[in-house]
């Protein structure tokens, strides 16, 4: 798989698009593994994820029946599982608003190929995190009901001081927004198919969902300023969402939680989280999809670029932590982030997070490594790893052992955790696998739109290159 | 190949948009309407008792005041319910013999209390504390109601947090001179309000609006 | 919305549910007649909530059953969907059941409190409890009783659990068929008429200790009719040591009574005098009265084998092995008529044992004490031998303690001893088949007699056991007649203090479940089966010669007088006068009692552990098993909950190979038993603790099968200290639920202010030292760039003030809290994941090498932060300030996302995990407090400040026009504490005693640097180290 780039001079930058292209053959490439019927291996994937995903109602159904104390928080570790995997997937929901919006913005090119992808990533991992503040709750049905407007009779209104409500605007907006980012980019396509569809009810479908898409002049024109604006929108999202996430920590009293670095910090690892995730999928569906020609080892190349940057930040907030908490001189924070991270009962968590995000993007330094798909592969594997490790170390490592020693606990996940997590991961799946089976996986119309910029635009290949 | 959808179409769809953006407004503010119904508050609806028994006659007929039954209600938080024996310190001599109190002689002879059936009712986290209510001057009928009009009880008041909370927040209007709590005519010379005022400072009022005055 | 309310609504409805009282108190019962009326109508209550026949109760039973937590919880798990919908929760739909007559006393919705006692060991204590509608829901010491002082014990606060515990006996029965009382009578009639015929030969009672005047007439009136029958007091943990050693020094059976008052030297020789013993509250009191820093405070010195209370209070603390002491005890003597203290004569003579202890240590001790001729005071413990005692005598009375810390009084209880060698003789003439009929009203003896008497199986062979016991325990396995008993607070009665006072002891409610009490056993065997308690107690106390106490009045005014007072005047006991040792005597007798301990104790090291046997601060002898606020009350020292351990010294572990968890095998005398170890700080080398009490078969589910019986290696010549076990580590692991895991104040060495402060009296004393100095820095107002709220303007300013110098983790403040705000049991599992709901939490560190080290407790509830870190991140109101400054808990608000626990960095935010208090017994819940909400599921809770308390006491001083004096309302802690330690009021009022108490220079903030500006205040602790022994520490 690797082959073409050794033969390559490695001065010579890699191209957005592999071999010559027309609209029909672009056309049938990208949408044909829509029709194509289901293969065996995306029936066994799918076999698996809906078994986690049956875990998952299994696990939320007893959570709900019995109440939180099935899962394995105490006082004082309050918060575990549901909020790690809460940020986490918040985080992995990252980059596909990035890569559609702000990359949009700055026009890099080489977006066009991965954007559908990442903004569906987005949207499912949104899906999978939005399950978690409702659910950690000990009275749900309350927390809708105090939450939302209701009818009030009491004449008490939610608390705006408390980053928790924050976090419900936050994360319900960020939502909605990416929910339509994605949908009307998917627009045109959904048109495509619907023409392009065999039988009636197919038609039917995706003409529903199309809304009448005809791709006249005055509908794209529409349609690129509706992009644009929603672009706009979702910048300043992008950063916001993770901001207020870290808020919910670093408002608090805690040591390890209160801190200013959180906010820049916490984006920078929800990118370096996300492009990850992007990568652990994608580079297999361009394998299976037959998706090289346009998802080439540029843009893989620039992912592990990202990785690299992102990673490095996030390795800045790590050293700036600690550098603070020694130079506060406050023993609270020195101690939970010299002693107890390093030294306590959970510090295997802690280093196996610093190799993971520290060490492992470094070798993205190299080339070789940025272009090699096994190596691309692993490291955006373990780096998931890492980034869930942080949220583990932030929520719980900081809760066990916090001021005053008599209440220190330990803490330890029951199944029911365990099968929360697989759950989320079983739910993402499941809602790609379909996603993949039903929609093409790239921006058909944009790549078109591409192939004819780069046609006309002998420069626009390095234009696609430079930073 | 013929058109999937025709021009009418697009007024179906728009129609569908518009239908979700009501439901969108209108269900919760319905909702929030319809919470502050009577009906919802089960309010002007007289509820039947094991015993056909009428404050209509015995306060204004009678002209019994209410605290000779609801003996309590200035020392304890429950206003009380009149137990059996104080029904037939009168019923003893007057109407011992009507049917319709059978079941009260029935109740004193086999020591097998009545069964009233509740009007009001506040939740379980709520501590509504009568005494100190009427030893301030607030009347039985602020929350109440005219029960010297009412054949069968019923429940006059919302009884929603909200109306506590427009007490407490301003008292005045309900206040009145500790001697005519239960006073169902009483009528405050000139502006209620500043008459208010006026009993506050007499009846040293101080009404407070912390949680815990009354969830606990 | 209002109809989720409706839901929730039931279960406080039900407790406020108007219900006849008993008649008794203030103007209670009158004559027999009325109180039989009253007395029907209670038991129909009673048998309301018996499970099964609910049915029966008088409307609204439904309720009762249907909406048991679990049930509301399911409706409101559908509530929200309702709330929209509206439907089907408009009308309350429930009733109101009035009296049909209202006893005079009682207002619906007001308590009333009545004064009763609880006889524990023989020795009745005063107490008082609040009663709701005639359901008793709160115990509190009698301030008129001379020995409770308005304080209270763990037992004594934790009796409401025990009185509506579901588990209890319930049925009278004959084997297994069940029978009637009446039935009962007349088989009992039929058998004591053909017992008369031989003056009761066969006839045996094997009672607990008693001082009932009331069972002492019995006794007699049974002695007259079966002049050959015998009574025999028994309690697996009898003080007998104090009374054989006064007969040792005296000549006579007496009985000692301390008095700390003037005492400021004290030597504790494994006396646990502050958390054990009938005279435990009072000492307390009068322990702490003198810890005021000062030149006059007192010196404590312990000398002990397992840390207690007790010895964690010392200033001077000497782990020595039980069997040592003598020892000890022998070479103070020795060392004080050294020192010219001639009144000891051939006592002190008796040195032994010289190189257990550093003698340094003991010369300072011999010092001390001889300079305060006359202030000192002597205490053995309950487990020590005669001659300990006997020891401890002959040095108070030559210190010239006696008369001034102690006095000798003649025995109040009915038998002077009831340990081990009259219950010894009753077995011989079971095993002779000598006994036909054996009454047994003792607490459980099958279970805590000595294992070598195997009384469970001879039980059998007496041909009639009537038994009479609270629950189906070990020893109701082995007889014929099984009579349930009636509950302390269901019981008529009358007892004494360790004074003499007299308590007569009424019901606060009905026998719930049918209960007997043990005057109605003894008195059918003179024919008065029918008569009722009551009435015999009337008839006796009536009928003396001459009354006690003021006689103004008929009987019925005095009878009525007693009642409400708690206590019959002019009862005490008179002290012994012009006590002189027989020093000859002594000596003789101790010199061979002596060879044989120092013959013990020589068999120090390898395989001579000591096993040392003790009764359990929590469950005592384990009749409080089934009691689930005590299983899960922090052990005092160890933190462990819901088991006990075989604690051993760190040594002494790691010469075993032995750690904290692993499951040993302890073998003495061919007896074997596995029991989870763990390590104690401050345990004595070559020792192991074994706590009694548990591993029971036989009780209710809740203590079933925790812990071990360590009553299985316990024999009849041992009963307290045996040398000579072996231990082997099997190498399983048990899961132990400790509820501080560890010792220190910075387990991972990091420098923090400590938490708790203690500093020694010379540096206390002297202002500009460097403990005031740090101090100084751990008060006042924080810098903040918020304007402070200023709360000068209100009212009342609540605040508390906590004195570490007084606390003594006897840990009667949390089960006071516990009860007082219906606080919810987690069980085992729960409180292993540290889910533990105690509202207080009693912090323990250990300070100093592991093997010699202090301690020190500081009690930890919500401190009222004024500026609280839990209140700003509540999504949705749900903990939010009262304009008096307390941080308030609105349950019913609560969604429960757990942040203002994480936000809180004192910890003390409690969570409902699960539905704690889904599977409550109906029985249970009509001893929850009304005027507190019963939480469910998904909840955060904490500390109040008890503010039922506050709100129902600011209601009635308002209607009275009036404020709130000083003094006047109590939190629950504070009420139940013995040292009054724990100080409540306001702080806007100048002259108020918690006002003081922060203004004390001791005073200091938990986590003040963080700028919480808590009103709960700590007054540093003060230790008063004998300068001699300075360099030792």
């Amino acid at each position: 798989m690797a082959a073409p780039n050794l033969s390559r001079d490695p001065l010579e930058p890699l191209p957005l698009l592999e071999g010559k292209h027309t609209d029909k053959t672009i056309n049938d490439s990208l949408l044909e593994h829509v029709w194509r019927g289901a293969g065996k291996g995306w029936w066994a994937l799918f076999a698996c994820a809906l078994s986690a995903l049956s875990l998952l109602g299994i696990a939320i159904v007893w959570t709900l029946y019995k109440g939180i104390g099935v899962w394995g928080n105490n006082i004082p570790v309050g918060w575990a599982f549901g909020i790690i995997n809460f940020v986490w997937w918040i985080g992995i929901g990252h980059a596909g608003t990035l890569i559609s919006a702000i990359l949009l913005l700055f026009q890099q090119k080489w977006r066009t190929s991965i954007n559908r992808f990442a903004e569906a990533m987005t949207l499912f991992a949104v899906i999978c995190a939005l399950l978690f503040p409702l659910l950690h709750t000990g009275r749900p049905w309350f927390a809708a009901y105090w939450l939302m407007p209701y009818p009030s009779v009491q004449r008490i209104w939610p608390q705006f001081k408390s980053p928790l409500t924050w976090d419900v605007f936050a994360v319900s907006t960020y939502f909605t927004i990416s929910l339509l980012f994605w949908y009307l980019g998917l627009v045109p396509d959904l048109a495509a198919l619907r023409d392009s569809s065999k039988s009636k009810t197919k038609r039917m479908i995706y003409g529903l969902f199309a809304m009448g898409w005809r791709g006249s002049g005055r509908h794209w024109a529409e349609y690129k300023w509706a992009y644009l604006l929603l672009a706009g929108l979702s910048t300043p999202l992008v950063l916001s969402v993770h901001t207020i996430v870290s808020f919910d920590f670093a408002v608090s009293v805690l040591p390890g939680w209160h801190t200013t670095i959180f906010p820049p910090y916490f984006v920078a690892g929800a990118v370096f989280s996300g492009f990850a995730m992007v990568l652990t999928w994608m580079l297999p569906a361009r394998e299976f999809l037959g998706l090289k020609h346009v998802v080439t080892l540029k843009h893989l190349d620039n992912m592990a670029k990202i990785l690299l940057v992102t990673g490095m930040m996030v390795t800045y907030g790590y050293v700036m932590e600690h550098f603070v908490a020694w130079y506060s001189g406050n023993p609270y924070e020195y101690s939970e982030f010299f002693r107890v991270r390093q030294h306590g009962p959970m510090a295997p968590i802690y280093w196996l997070m610093m190799f993971c995000n520290c060490i492992v993007p470094q070798i993205f330094w190299s080339r070789r490594a940025r272009t090699n798909i096994l190596v691309l592969w692993f490291a955006s594997i373990l780096i998931n790893v890492g980034m869930w490790c942080e949220r583990f170390t932030i929520v719980i490592t900081s809760l066990h052992r916090d001021f005053i020693p008599s209440k220190w606990e330990n803490y330890s996940p029951t199944w029911v955790d365990v099968s929360l997590f697989i759950g989320t991961i079983g739910l993402f799946s499941t809602l790609f696998l379909l996603f993949l089976k039903f929609v093409p996986a790239v921006a058909v119309t944009e790549i078109k739109e591409l192939r004819h910029e780069l046609d006309h635009d002998p420069t626009a290949e390095t234009a696609g290159v430079t930073h | 190949m013929s058109p999937l959808f025709r021009p009418k179409h697009n007024t179906l769809a728009q129609i569908s948009l518009f239908v979700v953006a009501a439901g969108a407004v209108g269900v919760p503010g319905g909702l929030m309407l319809y919470a502050r119904t009577p009906y919802a508050r089960g309010m002007q609806d007289p509820i039947e008792q094991p015993l056909q028994f009428d404050h209509r006659h015995h306060t204004r007929d009678e002209g019994i005041d209410c605290r000779y039954c609801h003996n309590t209600v200035d020392k304890s938080p429950s206003a009380g319910i009149p137990p059996t024996q104080l029904c037939l310190n009168c019923h003893s001599q007057v109407w011992n013999k009507s049917p319709l109190l059978e079941p009260v002689r029935q109740s004193f002879i086999q020591n097998k209390p009545l069964e009233w059936r509740r009007v009001y009712k506040v939740p379980e986290f709520v501590y509504f504390n009568h005494a100190i209510h009427v030893n301030k001057g607030v009347g039985c009928i602020s929350c109440h109601g005219r029960v010297d009009k009412m054949a069968a009880v019923e429940k006059d008041t919302t009884m929603t947090m909200g109306f506590c909370l427009d007490c407490h927040r301003h008292p005045e209007a309900n206040l009145r001179p500790v001697s005519e709590v239960a006073n169902m005519d009483w009528k405050p010379e000139g502006d209620p309000v500043d008459s208010g005022r006026l009993l506050a400072a007499q009846n040293d009022v101080h009404t407070r609006t912390s949680c815990t005055t009354c969830h606990r | 919305m209002s109809c989720d309310d409706n839901h929730e609504a039931r279960a406080n409805d039900r407790v406020r549910r108007s219900l006849p009282v008993v008649g008794s108190g203030g103007a209670p019962a009158g004559g027999p007649p009325a109180t039989r009326k009253l007395w029907r109508s209670i038991e129909e209550r009673s048998r309301a909530v018996t499970p099964g026949a609910a049915n029966e109760f008088p409307g609204g039973a439904a309720d009762l059953e249907g909406s048991s937590r679990r049930g509301f919880l399911q409706l409101l798990g559908v509530s929200t969907a309702v709330a929209t919908v509206g439907a089907a929760c408009r009308k309350p739909n429930e009733k109101i059941i009035p009296f049909v007559r209202r006893p005079e006393e009682l207002t619906p919705g007001n308590p009333l409190h009545f004064a009763t006692g609880y006889a524990l060991e023989g020795y009745t204590s005063g107490l008082l409890v609040e009663s709701h509608e005639g359901h008793p829901t709160k115990v509190e010491g009698n301030p008129a009783h001379p020995e409770t002082l308005g304080a209270t014990t763990t037992a004594e606060q934790a009796l409401i659990l025990g009185l509506y515990d579901d588990d209890r006996a319930k049925q009278l029965r004959r084997g297994a068929t069940a029978i009637a009382w009446p039935t009962f009578l007349s088989e009992l009639k039929a058998r004591s008429a053909s017992l008369a015929g031989n003056g009761g030969a066969g006839l045996r009672f094997l009672t607990g200790p008693t001082a009932s005047p009331l069972l002492a007439d019995l006794r007699r009136r049974i002695l007259e009719r079966f002049p050959r029958a015998k009574f025999v007091s028994y309690s697996p943990v009898a003080a007998d040591g104090a009374i054989d050693g006064a007969k040792l020094a005296f000549g006579r059976p007496l009985m000692p009574r301390h008095h700390l008052g003037p005492a400021a030297v004290i030597l504790s020789l494994d006396s646990d005098f502050l958390n054990d013993g009938p005279e435990q509250t009072r000492l307390s009191r009068e322990y702490s009265a003198r810890r005021e820093p000062s030149r006059d405070m007192n010196r404590l010195y312990v000398v002990e084998p397992a840390m207690t209370v007790t010895g964690a209070m010392a200033d001077h603390r000497m782990r020595l092995r039980g069997g040592d002491i003598s020892a000890f005890a022998a070479s103070l003597c020795a060392m004080l008529s050294g020192r010219g203290l001639s009144a000891l004569g051939p006592v002190g003579s008796l040195g032994h044992g010289a190189g257990l202890w550093d003698s340094k240590w003991l010369v300072a001790l011999a010092a001390d004490l001889e300079k305060n001729r006359g202030r000192s005071l002597v205490i053995a413990g309950r487990r020590q031998p005669a001659v300990v005692h006997a020891l401890a005598a002959a040095l108070n009375s030559a210190l010239g303690n006696v008369g001034a810390t102690v006095e000798y009084g003649v025995p109040i209880t009915t038998d002077a001893t009831a340990g081990v060698e009259a219950l010894r003789a009753l077995v011989e003439e079971i095993a002779g088949g000598a006994v036909d009929t054996l009454v047994v009203t003792a607490e459980n003896p099958a279970y805590g007699a000595p294992a070598d008497f195997k009384l469970g199986q001879l039980l059998k062979r007496v041909p009639n056991v009537i038994y009479h016991s609270l629950y189906e325990d070990e020893t109701a396995q082995s007889c014929n007649y099984l009579v349930p008993a009636a509950h302390p607070l269901e019981s008529w009665g009358d007892g004494r203090a360790t004074d003499g006072v007299v308590s007569i002891v009424q019901p606060l409610v009905a026998p719930l479940w049918g209960g007997k009490t043990e005057a109605e056993v003894l008195s059918a065997f003179v024919g008065d089966g029918e008569v009722g308690t009551h009435a015999l107690l009337r008839k006796y106390w009536s009928g003396m010669s001459k009354l006690p106490g003021n006689l103004a009045g008929s009987f019925d005014g005095v009878w009525e007088r007693w009642l409400a007072d708690g206590i019959v005047p002019d009862t005490g006991a008179s002290s012994e006068q012009g006590l002189a040792i027989n020093s000859q005597a002594l000596a003789q007798a101790a010199a061979p009692l002596l060879a044989r301990q120092a013959g013990q104790a020589g068999q120090a090291g390898q395989g001579a552990l000591e096993l040392a046997f003790a009764p359990d601060p929590k469950i005592f002898d384990g009749r409080f098993a089934n009691n689930a606020w005590l299983q899960e009350l922090p052990h005092p020292i160890i933190k462990l909950t819901w088991d006990n351990v075989a604690m051993l010294s760190q040594a002494t572990a790691d010469r075993l190979g032995i750690e904290t968890g692993d499951i040993l095998e302890v073998s003495s005398r061919d007896r074997k038993l596995e029991a989870p170890a763990m390590i104690v700080p401050g345990h004595a080398d070559d020792a192991l603790t074994l706590p009694l009490g548990y591993g029971r078969l036989h009780t209710g589910h809740v203590g079933l099968a925790v812990g071990f019986n360590a009553g299985e290696l316990r024999v009849s010549e041992a009963p307290w200290f045996d040398r000579g076990a072996t231990v082997t580590n099997t190498g399983r692991h048990h899961r132990l639920a400790i509820t501080q895991d560890h010792w220190t104040m910075a387990p991972d060495g990091r420098e923090i202010p400590p938490p708790a402060v203690e500093a020694p009296l010379a540096e206390v004393l002297s202002s500009g030292s460097m403990f005031n100095e740090e101090l100084e820095a751990r008060r006042g107002a924080q810098p903040t760039i918020h304007e402070p709220v200023d709360y000068s303007k209100q009212q009342y300013k609540w605040g508390m003030a906590i004195d570490l110098n007084k606390c003594t983790g006897c840990s009667a403040c949390v089960v006071a809290c516990q009860s007082e705000n219906n606080i919810a049991v987690v069980g085992k599992d729960n409180v292993w994941r540290g889910r533990e709901m105690q509202w207080i939490r009693i912090d323990r560190y250990f300070s100093g090498p592991v093997d010699d080290p202090q301690m020190i407790n500081q009690p930890l509830g919500c401190v009222q932060c004024e500026t609280a870190p839990c209140e700003y991140v509540c999504p949705v109101n749900a903990t939010v300030h009262s304009d008096e400054g307390l941080n308030e808990m609105v349950y019913n608000r609560c969604i429960g996302t757990r942040y203002c626990s994480n936000n809180c960095p004192y910890k003390v935010r409690r969570f409902n995990f699960l539905d704690y208090t889904g599977d409550i017994s109906p029985a249970r819940e009509l001893g929850m407090n009304p005027d507190v909400t019963v939480r469910v599921r998904g909840v955060m809770e904490k500390c109040t400040y008890c503010v039922q308390r506050i709100e129902r006491k600011r209601i009635a001083t308002r209607i009275e026009g009036r404020a709130i004096a000083d003094g006047e309302l109590e939190t629950a802690c504070q009420q139940g504490c013995p040292t009054q330690a724990i100080t409540f009021g306001s702080l806007n009022d100048a002259s108020a005693k918690v006002t003081k108490l922060h203004a004390d220079p001791r005073r200091y903030d938990l986590l003040h640097e963080l700028g919480t500006r808590p009103r709960t205040a700590y007054l540093a602790r003060v230790r008063n180290p004998n300068p001699d022994l300075v360099k030792v520490d």
